[in-house]
């Protein structure tokens, strides 16, 4: 009974990760027999190439860097704040936390395409037409390279704040109301209550909204896809200003035919990963220590 | 961060929610902004709102009105063009096409509806198979005793720490080798195997006690028998979360989808989406028609969370949290 399961699982999960470690040592684009010149093994010949030489994956590592920092820590002040506006249990609030959410359930390219018609940078763009009331010129913001990576994150968290609040709201609601009677009873005010029984009792939902929120934010795809295309059969835009990992991945792959080089993408996003939620989860440990 | 909750532990915390959530204090003076606290938390509705309300709204212009600056609130001529155009002419130019979302297809049998259909059957496929293959591995994972039951549970858990991504490339030429690529075996079979839904369910059995099952073998039941008499019907509630969730996720699927299709005619409705806008990107008035498409994907995942939202919020918390 456990056989399909096991089949399945490795041929289609544990096959490949490991094939993608070998083909991270190689050079291979699927034509070419990969045991002979011009492809064959280059050693850690991709890995040091990317580290060391290859800029464009050195602007894909900052720009990924700069946005999942943005992203995660907005994110996670959007969605707590959203949970303490919309805590009490009243018709309009359910109503409010079920609109909150929408975007959690809604395909990510759908919405990418209207924000793409948000941002265009001619006039009937409804950013510009919306800034035109007051005067202000058309811009264009998809072609403005510092505004890529602040537009991202704003899309990021309209599109997950939603589905932040509803996981503090129920971190929320397992505060038991006594603590909150006792603390009043004992002359703390309402920002002493949420600095010394909320924000400690809200630390396993912040770490839990923290760390799958920074392994979503390092996987971001779609938006640079379709808003930030350059020329034909290329991605990230004016001077490579939202390239991001998975992107380049694909570009490296998919458009450039590099498969061994995009596996050593793959297992460095893999490594970064990693690192980062361990460093999460070490924190938030010794921060526990620390009591 | 640790496991998922009993049965037991989630009653209990269902009635401490009960007693518990916001808290007022009834000494405190309400402050005088009270009544304004309020406005931020609407504006912010309104943006939410905003990107919706511009997908319905766009896709019942004319292609006259998308091109008038500054853009109208509201149509001023609700018109279906951009859905069925009854001037549409498939002679025109790929680029000359505006309108007509359901007629722009003429190559393909039933047009626009078959990128649904796809959409429908893939999802429907993968959601029902993942569930049978998972719920009968968590029953073996969590129920049996055999040899390495925890190196093999362990593997199954390692594998969610790696991004699905890693193996993105294998996977690809895996497709091409077994001659997959564009077909339906590319989108379901692959999908298949999640190590998420194994784990949660196994969580989940865990806190079943044994005892019902092994009465029920001594009874002289069946292990299938077992299965859909005592495994399944314990599990319902986990299985409809898990069901959501994948049906969701599935839909909205979108780079495995891209690299795996490229003949039109296997494109689920993202990739369809993206290839429309591609073939009219920058030009305004093609707009109506790529927020009509959008819509169309949008409606699927939002119906199915309305109707189960209850157990969508439930199964959040029932896998996300403690």
């Amino acid at each position: 009974m456990l056989s399909p399961f096991a089949i399945l699982f490795l041929v289609f999960s544990v096959y490949p990760v490991l094939s993608s470690l070998r083909l991270s040592f190689m050079r291979y684009n699927a034509i070419c027999n990969p045991d002979q010149s011009p492809c064959g093994s280059v050693g850690f010949g991709n890995y040091t190439t990317l580290i060391f030489q290859d800029d464009r994956f050195h602007k894909a590592l900052s720009n990924t860097a700069l946005y999942v920092i943005g992203a995660v820590i907005l994110g996670m002040i959007a969605s707590l704040s959203l949970a303490l506006a919309l805590q009490e249990d009243t018709r309009a609030n359910r109503i409010l936390r079920v609109i909150f959410f929408l975007p959690s359930v809604t395909s990510g390219i759908a919405v990418v395409l209207v924000w793409g018609w948000v941002f265009r940078g001619d006039a009937v763009g409804l950013l510009n037409a919306i800034l035109n009331l007051v005067g202000v010129e058309p811009i264009e913001w998809l072609a403005t390279t510092w505004m890529a990576i602040p537009i991202l994150i704003f899309m990021s968290m309209w599109g997950g704040a939603g589905f932040g609040m509803i996981l503090f709201l129920a971190g929320l609601n397992s505060i038991p109301a006594m603590y909150y009677e006792a603390a009043v009873i004992d002359g703390a005010g309402p920002r002493q209550r949420f600095r010394y029984i909320t924000l400690p009792l809200l630390r396993p939902v912040m770490v839990y909204v923290g760390i799958t929120g920074t392994i979503g934010a390092f996987q971001i795809f779609e938006g640079v896809y379709l808003l930030f295309p350059t020329s034909v059969g290329s991605i990230g835009g004016l001077q490579d200003m939202a390239l991001m990992i998975v992107p380049y991945l694909y570009d490296a792959g998919f458009n450039k035919f590099r498969l061994g080089y995009a596996s050593a993408i793959a297992w460095i996003l893999f490594a970064i990963i990693f690192v980062v939620s361990m460093i999460n989860l070490r924190i938030t440990r010794s921060l526990e220590d620390l009591k | 961060m640790s496991t998922v909750l009993t049965k037991s532990e989630v009653k209990r915390n269902d009635k401490l929610m009960e007693r518990s959530g916001s808290f007022t204090n009834p000494f405190e003076r309400k402050s005088r902004v009270s009544k304004f606290r309020r406005v931020p938390i609407y504006l912010l509705t309104v943006v939410m709102i905003a990107p919706y309300y511009w997908m319905i709204t766009s896709s019942l212009k004319s292609v006259k009105e998308l091109q008038v600056v500054p853009p109208t609130l509201f149509p001023k001529k609700i018109i279906w063009g951009n859905y069925f155009d009854s001037n549409f002419n498939p002679t025109m130019f790929q680029q000359d096409v505006m309108q007509g979302l359901f007629q722009r297809y003429p190559d393909l049998k039933f047009g626009f509806f078959r990128f649904m259909m796809n959409s429908f059957f893939v999802n429907i496929s993968i959601t029902i198979s993942t569930l049978i293959i998972g719920s009968l591995a968590a029953y073996v994972v969590s129920k049996h005793r055999f040899k390495g039951k925890k190196a093999v549970y362990l593997v199954i858990i390692g594998s969610m720490m790696i991004p699905w991504q890693v193996g993105l490339i294998p996977g690809f030429l895996l497709m091409d080798q077994f001659g997959w690529l564009n077909t339906f075996w590319a989108y379901i079979v692959p999908a298949l195997p999640k190590a998420f839904i194994v784990f949660f369910l196994t969580q989940y059995l865990t806190s079943i006690p044994d005892e019902l099952v092994e009465a029920a073998r001594i009874d002289g039941a069946s292990e299938f028998t077992i299965y859909f008499r005592v495994i399944l019907p314990l599990l319902k509630p986990a299985l409809i979360a898990m069901m959501i969730f994948t049906a969701i996720g599935e839909w909205n699927n979108f780079l495995w989808p891209l690299i795996i299709t490229t003949s039109q005619d296997m494109a689920t409705l993202p990739v369809a989406l993206a290839n429309l806008r591609n073939s009219g990107a920058g030009n305004i008035g093609t707009q109506g028609v790529i927020m009509g498409a959008s819509l169309i994907t949008s409606i699927p995942t939002i119906a199915l969370y309305f109707a189960t939202q209850k157990h969508f919020i439930r199964g959040i918390a029932l896998s996300g949290l403690k």
